[in-house]
């Protein structure tokens, strides 16, 4: 699964983590590689091998200076493309630095996300065209997050729209981000949507309907890009949302939530609610990206709002109760020990294309769905269709993205 | 916690309770191809059918859903309340409309029984249209278009 993110960019930081020239290196571990990401007195970005080839010191104690990274050792000095320009013990006439060059990727930014790509260079495809990352910066917001699982784990919460239902039924009508909208009374209104999985080009569209007015259903549709970006159907007027999940390692993963109105800037309420943890955002412990609810303290469990239905779970906000929930699971859940329903089949089907997507890659080098950005340009949408009709057919148009098009929404 | 790799091993690790009683059926003779191929592969409890729209047969037309008539693997005629005892899910594959008859009939037996109905349309042309809107009312989860191989992934999830 390592080899088949390797064919994808994805993010690898948030830009708020390099603000500007010559700031500090920040130490990142991506697909279980340990590197070191800086932003050079030019204003390049660089992501490269944490530790220097010399005797294996961490640069994140280096000195980010004159367009590069020296290390504190003994000095040696790598450019954004981790080639050595320096060592200082080597005759200055000598060629010696020009042989040591550390493992490096490109860290490209888009949006608030600084992007990576961790493969080989000839199968390097084009960049990212997440709408969200493609609307000018008042229209877009990004938090980033760690949770303390494997992504796929995560991202099959992102998929399952049936938990929304139960999980989630407190903040529909209370979150800034939720509430106000028709969608919500729909979704009150019937507690057993029925389910349609569509295969699509870059992944999934999964459909999900639950009656409206007389020969009426309202459709929430969730799209999945492989291999780990989703969005959230909207809700009204609001901001649209979706995750990007991103492996750390087997056992852990970073979280990137984004918010974003296809058509407006995000309103200082909007973008506070954001800031704050509302909606599918967290607050985070200041100064890192874990929140504030955690393990380590049972997610700040509160269980006279879960007796009131304040919360279902007794967890205050979407995104952490979807974390304590899918980290309860174990590092890596034990699927094994599952008894899916016919209502996964979101689930089931995801986890069938990213192992035809992994095995295709291994035995023919196919390139796997999601790495083409024609596949990028897709919206969730939530509508209301006569009863005979097919979502796919009906929403063909809306889950496409039409720059300074507003969203389709109830 | 179970939130460590440590304390994760130590999950009660007992065996999965019976597998869910599944039905399969296929509603059109595109559909029985799959199901027939999907069939021979080795199940818990899973059993298949097809639907027997034979001309001048009537089979779905005017009788009770429970009289519906379907064919099992080795060609013998059994009626759909027959096989819907203790069932846990029906799943209908269908590559055209041919079946509508025989999807309203079984998807009004599994509402009277409480019975989870799923649907695979296996047509990714002109007829996907057709098997949607023959589908549709009566499975509460379709997948579209679906492979194959998505009938097995399917019945493998379900451990049927």
């Amino acid at each position: 699964m390592g080899d088949l993110f390797r064919q994808y960019w994805m993010p690898a930081l948030h830009a708020e983590e390099l603000p500007e020239n010559d700031c500090a290196p920040v130490r990142v571990k991506i697909l279980s590689e340990r590197l070191i990401a800086f932003r050079d007195s030019q204003g390049r970005y660089g992501l490269m091998d944490e530790f220097c080839a010399h005797r294996g010191v961490s640069l994140w104690f280096g000195r980010n200076e004159e367009s590069g990274l020296r290390c504190a050792y003994h000095g040696w000095k790598y450019d954004v493309t981790g080639q050595c320009v320096e060592v200082p013990s080597e005759p200055e006439t000598g060629n010696f630095c020009a042989n040591v060059k550390l493992r490096a990727y490109p860290l490209v930014k888009i949006g608030d996300i600084l992007w990576t790509y961790m493969g080989a260079p000839q199968t390097r495809p084009p960049l990212p065209e997440f709408e969200f990352v493609q609307v000018p910066a008042e229209q877009t917001y990004t938090s980033k997050r760690w949770q303390e699982c494997n992504w796929l784990q995560a991202l099959e919460g992102g998929i399952d729209s049936s938990h929304v239902t139960f999980l989630h039924s407190g903040q529909l009508n209370s979150d800034p981000l939720f509430k106000g909208s028709k969608g919500n009374q729909y979704n009150a209104g019937d507690l057993k949507p029925f389910f349609e999985v569509a295969d699509t080009d870059g992944g999934l569209f999964v459909g999900a309907r639950r009656n409206a007015e007389e020969g009426k259903y309202y459709w929430r549709i969730t799209p999945w890009v492989m291999p780990s970006f989703t969005m959230v159907p909207p809700r009204g007027d609001h901001p649209v949302h979706g995750h990007i999940w991103v492996p750390i390692d087997d056992e852990n993963c970073w979280v990137y939530t984004f918010d974003y109105h296809p058509a407006r800037a995000l309103t200082g309420p909007e973008r506070q609610a954001m800031m704050d943890g509302y909606g599918v955002h967290s607050e985070n412990i200041p100064g890192t990206y874990r929140p504030l609810a955690n393990k380590d303290n049972d997610y700040l469990m509160d269980r006279d709002a879960q007796r009131r239905n304040e919360h279902f779970s007794g967890i205050k906000g979407i995104a952490m109760q979807d974390a304590s929930l899918q980290e309860s699971m174990g590092p890596i859940v034990d699927r094994t020990k599952e008894r899916l329903v016919a209502t996964d089949s979101g689930i089931i089907k995801a986890r069938q294309k990213l192992r035809k997507a992994a095995i295709a890659l291994a035995e023919e080098g196919a390139t796997p769905p999601g790495v083409d950005p024609a596949h990028h340009r897709v919206r969730s949408v939530a509508i209301v269709l006569p009863k005979e009709d097919s979502f796919m057919e009906s929403t063909a148009d809306a889950a496409k993205v039409k720059p300074g098009v507003p969203q389709t929404s109830v | 916690m179970a939130a460590t790799a440590a304390e994760a091993r130590f999950r009660i690790d007992a065996p999965i309770a019976p597998s869910r009683a599944s039905r399969v059926v296929a509603l059109d003779q595109d559909a029985a191809t799959v199901v027939r191929r999907v069939a021979t592969q080795p199940w818990a409890s899973a059993r298949f059918f097809v639907y027997d729209d034979s001309p001048g047969s009537a089979n779905g037309h005017g009788g009770s859903a429970d009289s519906l008539k379907l064919r099992t693997m080795d060609g013998s005629v059994v009626m759909l309340g027959e096989t819907l005892a203790g069932v846990d899910v029906a799943v209908m594959v269908a590559a055209d409309d041919a079946g509508a008859v025989a999807a309203q009939s079984i998807g009004a037996a599994c509402t009277a029984r409480g019975i989870m109905t799923a649907g695979l349309v296996l047509s990714d042309g002109d007829h996907v249209g057709r098997a949607l809107s023959a589908l549709r009312p009566h499975a509460r989860v379709l997948l579209v278009p679906a492979e194959p191989d998505d009938l097995v992934q399917l019945l493998t999830a379900l451990r049927a």
